[in-house]
C-alpha cells in the first residue's frame, strides 16, 4: 500500500491554512488548553552534485506550546529527486553508477537515456511534555514506505547544571523497486531498532559539554536493488548482508566567545560490524555582525575505513563471503565540507506589524566533496515566524 | 592482522573519549547560578537550534558516506539511497 501525498501547491496551502487558521495566542485555548505560543518555519533546500544529481526539499515544521508545558509539532516536507540519463544501455559496464550511489531503475534501453525523477513525501508528529517527548514518522516514495515511532525521556540535575536524556526508536520501511531490465529484487523490507543516551554538563557560564552513544541495529534489505556489481566480465546484482550493528560514541563542545560569537565543536567516532570505522570533526563559529543578523561559518571532515567485504574489482561471482558491493559508500575515503549561512531576525523591521515582529530570514550555501572526485553544492534558503 | 590494529585502534579512541568525558563531568561540579547562565541562553548556542538541520542533512549525507548515524526508520528511497 502507497500513501499518495500532496502536490507542492496543495502542502504549502495546508501549511498557510494551519498557520491562518491557528488560534492568537494571548487568548486561544485548543482542546481547554490555554495556548502559549506558536512557530512555523518553512525550508528550501537544492542539492546539486558533480553528476549532476539534482534534489529539491520543501520542509514546512509547525509547532504549539500550552500553558501547561505540552508542545506539539507538525511537519511536512516534500522532495524530489532527479537523477540523470545514464547514456549507457541496461545491463552495460556504464550504466552502473558507483560514483554518486544514485543507480536507476530502467525498463529499457529507451527509458536509459531519459532523466529519472521521483518524489517523497513524509509526515511527523511529536508530542512532548518537560521531561518527555514521543513521535510519528511516516515516509512515502514510489518505492519506498517507511514508518517509525520514537520515544524520549530527559531529566535536570544538580541545579539544572546536567541533563541526563535517553531515547529509543523502532522503524519498519517496505520495499517494492519497481521494474528494472537488469535487476529481479522483489519486494522485501527494513527494520531498525535505535537507542541512545546523552549526557549535557553546564561546565561554566559559557561553556556547555554534551558526550552521546548510539546504537543501531539494522535488519533486512540493506543495499540498491538497483545495482549491479561488475564481476570479471558480467554483471550480477549487489548483494550486502542482512543485519548490521552500528554504534557510535560523541562529543560536543559550544563555548560563548567575547564579541557576541560562538564557536561548537564535534567530534564523533563510529564503528559498525560490517568493518566500518568513521571520524567526523567539525566546528561552527557564529558571530552576531549588528543586532539581529548573525553570520555563520562551518567546517566538517569526515574519514571511513572500507567494509570487510568491498573491493575495488571482485574476479569471484561469490564476491568476499557471498557478499559484493558498487557502493562506494562501503570503501575508504574522506570528505570535507565549507559552509556559510546568514540568519537575519526582522523584529525591527516589522516593528509595527503585529505577528510578523517574529519573522526572520535565512539563507546558506555548503560545498561538500570527497576523495572520490565527488563533490556536490547545497543552498538553503527560508523563515522562521513566532507568534 | 589489520582488523587487530584497527580493533585496538578504536579501543583506545573510546577509552580517550571516555576519559575525557569523565574529566568534563568531574570539572562540571563547579556551580552555575540560573542567573549566570545568560550566554548559554543565547540562540547561537542552543543545541536544539540545529536540530532541524542536522536532520535534512542526514538525508543527503547518509546517500554519500557508509557511517551517518543509522537509517531509523528514515526512508531514502533507493534513488538517493
Amino acid at each position: 500500500m502507497q500513501l499518495r501525498g500532496p502536490g507542492l501547491p496543495t502542502l504549502l496551502c495546508l501549511t498557510g491554512a494551519a498557520v491562518m487558521s491557528a488560534p492568537a495566542a494571548s487568548d486561544a485555548a485548543v482542546l481547554g488548553l490555554p495556548v502559549e505560543g506558536q512557530d512555523d518555519a518553512y525550508v528550501f533546500q537544492f542539492f546539486s552534485d558533480v553528476d549532476d544529481v539534482r534534489v529539491v526539499t520543501h520542509q514546512n515544521a509547525y509547532g504549539m506550546d500550552f500553558d501547561n508545558g505540552t508542545a506539539l509539532q507538525l511537519q511536512i516536507l516534500r522532495q524530489t529527486v532527479t537523477v540523470p540519463a545514464v547514456e549507457a544501455a541496461p545491463g552495460s559496464q556504464e550504466a552502473i553508477d558507483a560514483i554518486t550511489t544514485a543507480s536507476r531503475p530502467i525498463r529499457d534501453i529507451g527509458d536509459a537515456y531519459q532523466d529519472y525523477s521521483r518524489t517523497r513525501h513524509q509526515f511527523d508528529l511529536d508530542v512532548s511534555r518537560p521531561n518527555w517527548a514521543a513521535g510519528y514518522y511516516v515516509s512515502t516514495e514510489e518505492d519506498y514506505f517507511a514508518q517509525m515511532i520514537r520515544a524520549g525521556y530527559n531529566r535536570d540535575f544538580r541545579g539544572r547544571t546536567f541533563n541526563f536524556s535517553t531515547g529509543a526508536s523502532y522503524g519498519w520501511d517496505r520495499i517494492d523497486p519497481v521494474e528494472d531490465a537488469d535487476s529481479g529484487t522483489g519486494a522485501d523490507h527494513r527494520s531498525t531498532a535505535y537507542a541512545n543516551a546523552v549526557g549535557t554538563w553546564v561546565l561554566d557560564r559559557d561553556t556547555v559539554l554534551r558526550v552521546g552513544v548510539e546504537h543501531f541495529r539494522v535488519s533486512g534489505l540493506q543495499h540498491n536493488p538497483y545495482r549491479n556489481v561488475y564481476v570479471d566480465g558480467g554483471n550480477l546484482p549487489e548483494r550486502h548482508p542482512d543485519s548490521r550493528d552500528r554504534s557510535d560514541f560523541y562529543l560536543r563542545v559550544h563555548r560563548y566567545l567575547p564579541m557576541r560569537a560562538s564557536i561548537k565543536l564535534l567530534w564523533k567516532h563510529y564503528f559498525d560490524d560490517w568493518g566500518i570505522g568513521s571520524d567526523t570533526i567539525g566546528a561552527r563559529l557564529s558571530q552576531y555582525v549588528g543586532e539581529n543578523v548573525v553570520v555563520r561559518y562551518r567546517y566538517r571532515y569526515y574519514r571511513q575505513d572500507q567494509a570487510d567485504f568491498y573491493r575495488d574489482e571482485y574476479t569471484e561471482p561469490g564476491g568476499v563471503d557471498g557478499y559484493r558491493t558498487g557502493d562506494f559508500r562501503m570503501g575508504a575515503f574522506d570528505a570535507h565540507l565549507f559552509g556559510t549561512r546568514i540568519h537575519w531576525a526582522l523584529r525591527d523591521v516589522f516593528a509595527r506589524a503585529g505577528a510578523l515582529q517574529g519573522l526572520a530570514l535565512q539563507l546558506s550555501y555548503e560545498r561538500y566533496f570527497n576523495s572520490n572526485n565527488f563533490s556536490a553544492n547545497i543552498l538553503e534558503a527560508g523563515f522562521t515566524l513566532d507568534f | 592482522m589489520k582488523t587487530t590494529k584497527v580493533s585496538v585502534l578504536r579501543a583506545m579512541t573510546l577509552r580517550a573519549g571516555l576519559v575525557l568525558t569523565a574529566a568534563a563531568a568531574l570539572s562540571a561540579c563547579a556551580t552555575v547560578k540560573p542567573h549566570q547562565m545568560e550566554h548559554l541562553a543565547d540562540p547561537i548556542m542552543a543545541f536544539e537550534a540545529d536540530a532541524q538541520e542536522h536532520a535534512r542533512e542526514l538525508h543527503w549525507i547518509e546517500a554519500r558516506e557508509g557511517s551517518t548515524g543509522g537509517a531509523g526508520g528514515a526512508g531514502g528511497g533507493c534513488a538517493c539511497n
